[in-house]
C-alpha cells in the first residue's frame, strides 16, 4: 500500500510538471486574462472595506475612521432603501417572464415561416431596437402614451376608453410600462439565441414525427421545446443572476415625479443616496448588499437546475 | 510549429500590451508651462492701440475649467475669447457634466481627477472636504489688486465658514444687484392681456379668470389646442417652476426650500407655510377644470420648450434662461403677441411680493483653484484679470468699434447691429461672446458704475427699455409702468437681505440636514405633484399626509438646525 502511494505521488507529481511543461503555451496565452480579472475583478474588492468606515476622500481607506456596521444598520431601517429594492426585483422578475416568454415564442413562429427571405428581413427589422438608445425610446414611448398620443386616441376611438389615461403619470402602471418598452425593444434581439438553438435540432426528429401523424402545434410541443430546455434554463440562471443589478437607465428616463415611488431603482438609490451627497460609505454598503443577494440567486436557481437535471451553470 | 509558438507568445503580449496601454494618463489637456510665471513680478505692461493692458506674462496656457450647471459645450472661439487670450496668454476649456449630471462632482473626487479651476456650485464643501481646491486669501493679499477692487469690504462674504474663514471662490454673481429685470415669476401672454383690455391681475384668481375667458374664447392658436397654465414638472425643474414659483406666490423670499424671517434667522421649511398650500390647491383646481397642461408633470424638456415656442401656452413661470430661445423662436416666426408678460401675482392681495427685494451679495460659490493645477498662480493671475476693469468692460460689452461705440457724451453703447442681433439672434451670445464670460466669474454686476460713469453691464434701465418688443411697450404703456419690475414693490421698499440666500450656504453634504434635504425634496415633487393631480376634495386630506410624512423624516429638527445656519451666517457676515 505504501509504496504503491508514493508512487502515486511521484507519478503524479512528475504528470503535473509535465502537463505543465507541455501546455506552457495555453497557460501563457490565458494568463493575460488570469491578470485582468485579478486587476480589475478582485482588487477593487479592497474599497469594500469602506462600508464599514466614515470613508472621506481626502483621508484615504487608511486615515478613515472605523465604524463597523453602522452603515449597515442605517439601510436596514431606511424605507426607501425596501422601496427601492421592491421595485428592483419586481420590474426585473416581470422583465425574465414575459421578456423569455416572448422571445422564445417569436423565435418559435419565425422558425415556422416558410419564405426564406421575408424570415430574414422580420428577424432584421424586430432586432434592430435592441440599437436605439434608451434616450430615444423613452422619448418614442413618451409621445406614444401621452394623453393625446396614438395609443390613447386608438383606446377611445375603439370605445375602450371614455376619457384618455396618461399612462405616464400612474404610478401602479409604471412597472407595466417599462416591462412592455423593454419587450419591444428587446425581443428580437433575445430570440437569436433561441432561433440559433432551434437550428440544431436535428432534422430527423421532425421527420419521423410527421411520420408519426404529428400536427405542427404537436412537433413543436414536443420536439422544439424539449430540446432547447438547456439552452433556456442556461439563460434563465444567467438573468437571475442578474437580478438586481437592472440599472436605471429605463426608470430614470421613462420616470417622472409622479411615479417617483415606483420607479425608484437600487442602482438610483446608491447614485442619488450615495455617491451623490458624498457618502461614499453607505453607497458601498448596498452594493456590498447587491453582490451577496446575486450570489445567493445565482446559487439557488443553478441548484433549482441541477435538481431538474439539466443545464446547471456551475 | 516553431512559427506557431512565436505567434502564440507575440499575441499573449499583445493581449498584457494592450490591457495597460489603457492606465496611461493623458498629460496633453494640462498644459507643459509649468507655473514658472508665478515667481517673476508683476511689470507694469504698456497699454496696446485699444488701450487694453492685459497680464505681464502671456505665455500661451491651455486651463481646464469645470462647470456645473453647464449644459452645453462653450467654444472658446468667439472675437472675445480670442481678445482673452491674446492678453492673458490663457485658452480656456470648458468642460460640464453631461446633461446636468447631479454626481460629476462626487465622481471626480472619487476618481481624482481635477481640472484646473472647478466651478462647482452647491458641491463647493464637498471639494474642500476632500482637499481638492485651494485658499485663496494669501494670494488676493499678494496680488489679487483687481479682486480687491472689485470685492471691496464684501470679501468677508466670500469666506468659507465661522469654523474654515478661508476664501476658497471668487464669487460668481455681481458684488451689485440692481433690479431691472423680472424673472422667474408668473408670466402670461401678451395677446391674453390685450383680448381681455389689459384687466388688473394681482391674484391667482384674476389670473386664471383671464386664462379661462381666453381660452374659452379661443379654443385653438394656429391650429393646435391651446394650452393654460404649462409648467416643467418631471424633473429637477419642479423646484423651479411649481416650488419657487409656489412660495413667491405666497410672498416667501427665494431661499431655496426654506422660508427664512430675516430678522430673527427663524427658519421654516417653506411647504409648512399654509399660503404655499393655497398657491397648490389652486393647482389642483386649474388642472380639475382643464387649465393645467396635464402633461405638465410627464413630458421632457425638449416636449416643454416646443409647447412654449408654438405659441399656444397662455401661461407659465419659467425664468429666463429657461424660455428665452422660446422667446425668440416666436419673434422670429412673427407671433410677437404671443411672448410673455411678467406680473406680480400672489395668493391673495394681502400679500407683499418678496421678489424685488435685494439678496445682497451671497458669495459663498465661485470659480474654485484645484489643488492638483500646475498651473495655480496663472489661473489665479486670470481670475484676478478677470475682475479687472478693463476684462470686464470686454466681457460686458465687447470690442470697442466692433460691438459698442462711445458716445458724445462718452456713454456706452452697443452698435445697432448689435441691439437688432441681440433680441433676434438667439445664438446671440455664442457667435459674439458678449456676456457669455460673465458668470460664473466675478462680475461688478447690475448697476455698478465705471471711472467712465458708464454701467459695468450692458443692462441699464434704458437699456432693458430699449431692448422691449413693441408688444411689450404696449403691454406696459396700458399698464403705465416703465419696466417689468415696476409691477413689484421697489427694491428701495424692502430692506437687503442678512443672510444672503439660503440655497447658498455651505451645509455638510452627509449630515442629517443634507440627508432631510434630499429626502424630503424627492418626497415633496412626488407627494405634491399627486396631491395636485388628485380631486380638489381630496386635496385636504392628502396635505395633511403630506405634512405628517415631513414631521416624520424630522423637518422640526431641520427647522432648528437651518435656524442656526441663518444666525450663523447673519453673524458671520455682519461682524
Amino acid at each position: 500500500m505504501k509504496t504503491n502511494n508514493n508512487t502515486d505521488k511521484k507519478y503524479y507529481k512528475a504528470s503535473f510538471s509535465q502537463k505543465l511543461k507541455e501546455q506552457k503555451y495555453l497557460i501563457a496565452m490565458s494568463a493575460p486574462f488570469v491578470i485582468w480579472v485579478l486587476v480589475f475583478k478582485y482588487a477593487p474588492l479592497v474599497g469594500w472595506l469602506m462600508a464599514f468606515q466614515d470613508y472621506k476622500p481626502a483621508k484615504g481607506i487608511l486615515g478613515s475612521k472605523w465604524v463597523g456596521l453602522k452603515h449597515f444598520i442605517t439601510l436596514f431601517k431606511e424605507e426607501q432603501f425596501y422601496q427601492a429594492l421592491t421595485n428592483t426585483l419586481g420590474m426585473s422578475i416581470l422583465a425574465i417572464i414575459f421578456g423569455t416568454m416572448c422571445s422564445i415564442t417569436f423565435a418559435i413562429l419565425l422558425n415556422e415561416m416558410r419564405g426564406v427571405k421575408y424570415k430574414r428581413i422580420v428577424q432584421t427589422v424586430s432586432y434592430l431596437p435592441h440599437f436605439v438608445s434608451w434616450v430615444v425610446v423613452a422619448n418614442i414611448v413618451g409621445q406614444l402614451l401621452s394623453p393625446n398620443g396614438i395609443v390613447n386616441e386608438l383606446l377611445v376611438n375603439a370605445h375602450l376608453l371614455k376619457t384618455p389615461i396618461n399612462f405616464l403619470a400612474v404610478p401602479n402602471m409604471f412597472w407595466g410600462v417599462v416591462t412592455t418598452s423593454d419587450i419591444w425593444k428587446e425581443t428580437g434581439w433575445n430570440a437569436i439565441i433561441y432561433l440559433a438553438a432551434i437550428t440544431g435540432i436535428d432534422m430527423q426528429l421532425y421527420e419521423a414525427a410527421k411520420v408519426d401523424g404529428a400536427n405542427r402545434w404537436q412537433q413543436i410541443w414536443n420536439i422544439t421545446l424539449p430540446s432547447i430546455r438547456g439552452t433556456i434554463i442556461i439563460l434563465l440562471i444567467m438573468n437571475i443572476g442578474g437580478l438586481v443589478n437592472i440599472g436605471f437607465e429605463k426608470q430614470y428616463l421613462l420616470g417622472n415625479n409622479i411615479v417617483a415611488e415606483k420607479s425608484l431603482v437600487l442602482d438610483k438609490y446608491i447614485l442619488d443616496y450615495g455617491i451623490g451627497m458624498m457618502r461614499y460609505s453607505y453607497g458601498t454598503a448596498i452594493g456590498i448588499f447587491k453582490s451577496v443577494v446575486s450570489i445567493v440567486l445565482i446559487w439557488f436557481a443553478n441548484n433549482l437546475a441541477k435538481k431538474t437535471g439539466e443545464g446547471q451553470l456551475i | 510549429m516553431k512559427k506557431m509558438k512565436f505567434t502564440a507568445v507575440l499575441l499573449s503580449l499583445v493581449c498584457v500590451g494592450s490591457a495597460f496601454v489603457g492606465c496611461g494618463v493623458d498629460k496633453s489637456a494640462t498644459s507643459n508651462n509649468t507655473g514658472e510665471a508665478a515667481t517673476e513680478t508683476v511689470a507694469e505692461a504698456a497699454p496696446d492701440a485699444d488701450g487694453f493692458v492685459g497680464l505681464a506674462d502671456r505665455t500661451p496656457v491651455t486651463l481646464t475649467l469645470f462647470e456645473k450647471d453647464l449644459t452645453e459645450d462653450v467654444e472658446f472661439t468667439d472675437p472675445i475669447a480670442k481678445k482673452i487670450t491674446e492678453l492673458t496668454g490663457v485658452t480656456l476649456k470648458v468642460e460640464h457634466a453631461v446633461g446636468g449630471d447631479e454626481q460629476a462632482i462626487p465622481l471626480m473626487i472619487a476618481s481624482g481627477d481635477y481640472p484646473d479651476m472647478i466651478y462647482a456650485k452647491g458641491d463647493t464643501n464637498k471639494l474642500i472636504d476632500a482637499g481638492a481646491i485651494i485658499p485663496l486669501e494669501d494670494m488676493i493679499e499678494e496680488k489679487g489688486n483687481n479682486l480687491k477692487n472689485l470685492y471691496g469690504n464684501m470679501l468677508q462674504r466670500l469666506k468659507f465658514s465661522q469654523e474654515d474663514p478661508s476664501i476658497y471662490t471668487v464669487g460668481c454673481y455681481g458684488v451689485s444687484t440692481a433690479l431691472w429685470k423680472s424673472d422667474g415669476v408668473m408670466q402670461i401672454q401678451n395677446a391674453v392681456l390685450k383680448d381681455q383690455g389689459y384687466p388688473e391681475i394681482r391674484t391667482i384668481d384674476q389670473y386664471e379668470a383671464a386664462l379661462q375667458a381666453y381660452k374659452d374664447k379661443y379654443p385653438q392658436i394656429e391650429g393646435q389646442d391651446t394650452i393654460g397654465l404649462c409648467l416643467m414638472g418631471s424633473d429637477w425643474r419642479w423646484l423651479i417652476t411649481v416650488g419657487n414659483v409656489a412660495s413667491a406666490a405666497a410672498g416667501i423670499f427665494d431661499d431655496g426650500e426654506w422660508a427664512i424671517n430675516d430678522d430673527t434667522g427663524e427658519a421654516k421649511y417653506k411647504y409648512l407655510d399654509p399660503n404655499v398650500k393655497e398657491y397648490m390647491k389652486w393647482l389642483c383646481h386649474m388642472n380639475d377644470i382643464g387649465l393645467l397642461d396635464p402633461e405638465s408633470f410627464t413630458h421632457q424638456e425638449d416636449v416643454y420648450f416646443a409647447k412654449l415656442a408654438s405659441g399656444r401656452v397662455l401661461g407659465s413661470a419659467t425664468p429666463d434662461w429657461g424660455t428665452n430661445n422660446a422667446k425668440q423662436a416666436l419673434i422670429s416666426a412673427g407671433l410677437e403677441e404671443r411672448t410673455m408678460a411678467a406680473l406680480n401675482i400672489t395668493v391673495n392681495k394681502d400679500i407683499e411680493s418678496q421678489f424685488s427685494k435685494d439678496p445682497g451679495f451671497s458669495g459663498g460659490q465661485g470659480i474654485a483653484i484645484c489643488e492638483s493645477s500646475e498651473n495655480k498662480d496663472k489661473a489665479f493671475e486670470f481670475l484676478d484679470w478677470m475682475a479687472s476693469d478693463e476684462a470686464q468692460v470686454l466681457t460686458n460689452w465687447g470690442l470697442e468699434g466692433q460691438n459698442y461705440t462711445v458716445d458724445e457724451n462718452g456713454k456706452r453703447v452697443l452698435t445697432d447691429e448689435m441691439k437688432k442681433q441681440k433680441v433676434e439672434d438667439k445664438d446671440f451670445v455664442k457667435k459674439t461672446g458678449i456676456g457669455k464670460y460673465l458668470y460664473p466669474f466675478p462680475q461688478r454686476g447690475d448697476g455698478a458704475i465705471d471711472s467712465t460713469g458708464n454701467y459695468y453691464s450692458t443692462n441699464s434701465p434704458e437699456q432693458v427699455e430699449a431692448e422691449f418688443t413693441a408688444t411689450e411697450k404696449e403691454t406696459l404703456a396700458k399698464y403705465g409702468k416703465k419696466l417689468w419690475v415696476d409691477f413689484f414693490p421697489a427694491r428701495e421698499s424692502l430692506p437687503v437681505s442678512k443672510h444672503g440666500q439660503a440655497w447658498q450656504f455651505s451645509i455638510p453634504s452627509d449630515g442629517d440636514l443634507a440627508i432631510f434635504n434630499k429626502k424630503s425634496e424627492d418626497y415633496i415633487k412626488q407627494s405634491v405633484t399627486q396631491a395636485i393631480l388628485g380631486k380638489p376634495e381630496d386635496f385636504d386630506a392628502a396635505w395633511d399626509k403630506i405634512l405628517a410624512a415631513l414631521d416624520a423624516m424630522g423637518v422640526q429638527k431641520a427647522n432648528e438646525q437651518m435656524t442656526q445656519y441663518t444666525k450663523d451666517t447673519i453673524e458671520f457676515w455682519n461682524n
